[in-house]
């Protein structure tokens, strides 16, 4: 019965795994048959000034981003446990983020930040602040980005918190209120230990997802302004998709790829240290 | 006390701010979807005005987005379908035997960026001229759905009491049947979310379309990208698409709120 799921998986993401790493190995030009070179394409990302900044972008909007929604969801999730209304309404709002497609999320970016039009502008001069070019300001759009980013999963950390913190058991924190622990103590000493493997299943989910982080980027900036947001995702998307670098492009996805299972199986770990 | 009603009102606030942090952008992009083309840019924003339809009507009348919105439901329908087709025999049989490696095995495809597969897929696909049909579309997001159906399903399944199976297997049942007439009915409320969850990934997902529809097979969602490609000045209509394609993921996501997060989480809690 799994057969037919297997011989899919095979056709659909096991071959096409092995084929990417086999280009990623090959020289391709058009017209002719791919030719092995050696390492050849991965000599080539060593020397590129691009593939340094794509993974120093992929890097800093992974730890800035996943900090960011680590601590405030963590933050929230207590937040809601605490007051219980995580139900009805408050949920909807609480989900819709996070269901909404990144094309949405693109869109809304993009007409809600416009620097002349947008009404993001428009509060910060009531505010009396001045005007931000908000996606295309190259020192600040990894910024933004990563605060679309946090904008979207941090109620999804939070839910995620939340349910951990509710199925604790209660007696603990009896046992700590009687023991005199407090406030940030009891938060600090026992909270955050008992909840060590529902905040690493978290970060695993968004890491995976800000490592790879594509959509929103490309919809929004497609990279620019110049390289500015060209994340490694980007770059090697349009490596492959819009000069036809195929053997570069599949040397960079193959590299990425590389990086998100490293950091899964390096959390996986974490998780097995945090367990209690 | 009184520190602990202040805690508690302080913790009101709190809530409120961040809910209204998370809902005017989106409560902006539904207003706007309703405004006419010049109240959508009007700066100081306009509150109350008429609601109209111009901009849906508008939307709609090129034609062609009704027909993209109809390429979005039969992709995600039919890679919901062929997700569940193959994933709940596959569930079922990693349940039965207690062995996990298939499912984790999946999650591979969960971890890698989509756009590893896509340079393959191409060659592939155009190789045996499938490149720009909506079968493309429904067996590339089939890689998606396929994992999340697995996951969903297999705690649901582990469930199921073994008598049950085994007792029906004792009346000589064939496989097929046990599957269908047997365990089936028990897990439906597992099916729900399962098809749920897939269905929204499968709606929501830009990557493969991106690169493998074709002008003809091209999803709502692909179809509202090029609108912003085009630099389209009418925000109106802008709007109103991203209203169109945020429906259906924000209205199924609703039918199961509370298993939801669950159901994004399954998976990663093992791997």
């Amino acid at each position: 019965m799994v057969l037919p799921a297997l011989v899919f998986a095979g056709a659909m993401i096991v071959f096409p795994f092995g084929y990417a790493v086999w280009l990623s190995l090959s020289e391709v030009s058009l017209g002719q048959p791919p030719r092995m070179n050696g390492g050849a394409n991965y000599a080539r990302l060593i020397g590129d000034p691009d593939f340094w900044n794509g993974l120093r972008l992929t890097l800093w909007l992974f730890a800035v981003s996943l900090s960011a929604q680590l601590l405030i969801g963590t933050w929230l999730g207590l937040l809601l446990a605490r007051s219980r209304r995580a139900q009805g309404l408050v949920r909807t709002i609480l989900v819709s983020p996070f269901m909404l497609p990144p094309v949405v999320i693109g869109m809304m970016a993009i007409v809600i930040l416009d620097p002349s039009f947008g009404i993001a502008n428009w509060i910060l001069a009531q505010l009396g602040l001045p005007p931000r070019l908000w996606l295309s300001d190259p020192d600040t759009v990894i910024l933004t980005v990563a605060a679309i980013d946090t904008w979207q999963w941090t109620p999804f950390v939070a839910l995620i918190v939340m349910g951990g913190y509710l199925s604790l058991p209660h007696e603990v924190f009896e046992a700590a209120e009687v023991d005199g622990a407090q406030g940030w103590q009891r938060f600090h000493r026992i909270t955050l230990p008992l909840l060590g493997p529902t905040i690493v299943t978290a970060a695993v989910l968004r890491s995976v997802d800000l490592l790879r982080f594509f959509d929103v980027i490309y919809i929004t900036t497609q990279g620019g302004p110049g390289t500015a947001s060209m994340t490694l995702n980007i770059l090697a998307f349009r490596r492959g998709f819009e000069f036809f670098d195929l053997g570069y492009a599949s040397a960079m996805m193959v590299t990425l790829s590389t990086i998100v299972f490293g950091s899964v199986l390096a959390f996986s770990r974490l998780r097995r240290a945090v367990t209690w | 006390m009184v520190g602990r009603r202040l805690g508690r009102a302080a913790d009101a606030v709190a809530l409120l701010l961040v809910l209204g942090v998370l809902i005017l952008p989106v409560a902006w992009v539904l207003l706007s979807a309703f405004k006419t083309r010049t109240e959508v840019a009007a700066l100081p924003p306009r509150l109350f005005f008429t609601p109209t339809l111009e901009n849906f009507v508008e939307l709609f009348g090129r034609g062609d987005f009704l027909d993209y919105t109809w390429n979005s439901l039969v992709v995600s329908g039919g890679s919901t379908l062929f997700g569940l087709a193959l994933g709940f025999p596959a569930a079922f049989a990693m349940a039965w035997h207690r062995m996990t490696w298939p499912a984790t095995a999946t999650l591979f495809a969960r971890m890698a960026p989509g756009t590893l597969f896509l340079l393959p897929w191409l060659v592939m696909f155009t190789e045996v001229g499938l490149t720009g049909t909506r079968t493309v579309l429904v067996l590339t997001h089939a890689v998606i759905t396929l994992p999340v159906t697995i996951w969903v399903l297999l705690p649901y399944l582990e469930g199921v009491p073994r008598e049950l199976i085994e007792s029906a297997q004792i009346d000589g049942a064939r496989q097929d049947q046990v599957l269908l007439r047997v365990v089936l009915p028990v897990v439906v409320p597992g099916i729900v979310v399962a098809a749920i969850l897939s269905f929204v990934f499968s709606w929501n997902y830009f990557l493969f379309a991106l690169v493998l529809s074709g002008l003809e097979s091209k999803t709502a969602i692909v179809a509202s990208f090029n609108f912003v490609g085009e630099g389209v000045t009418n925000w109106g209509a802008l709007m109103a698409a991203a209203v169109v394609i945020a429906a259906p993921p924000l209205i199924l996501a609703f039918l199961i709120q509370r298993r939801l997060v669950g159901g994004l989480v399954a998976g990663a809690v093992k791997g």
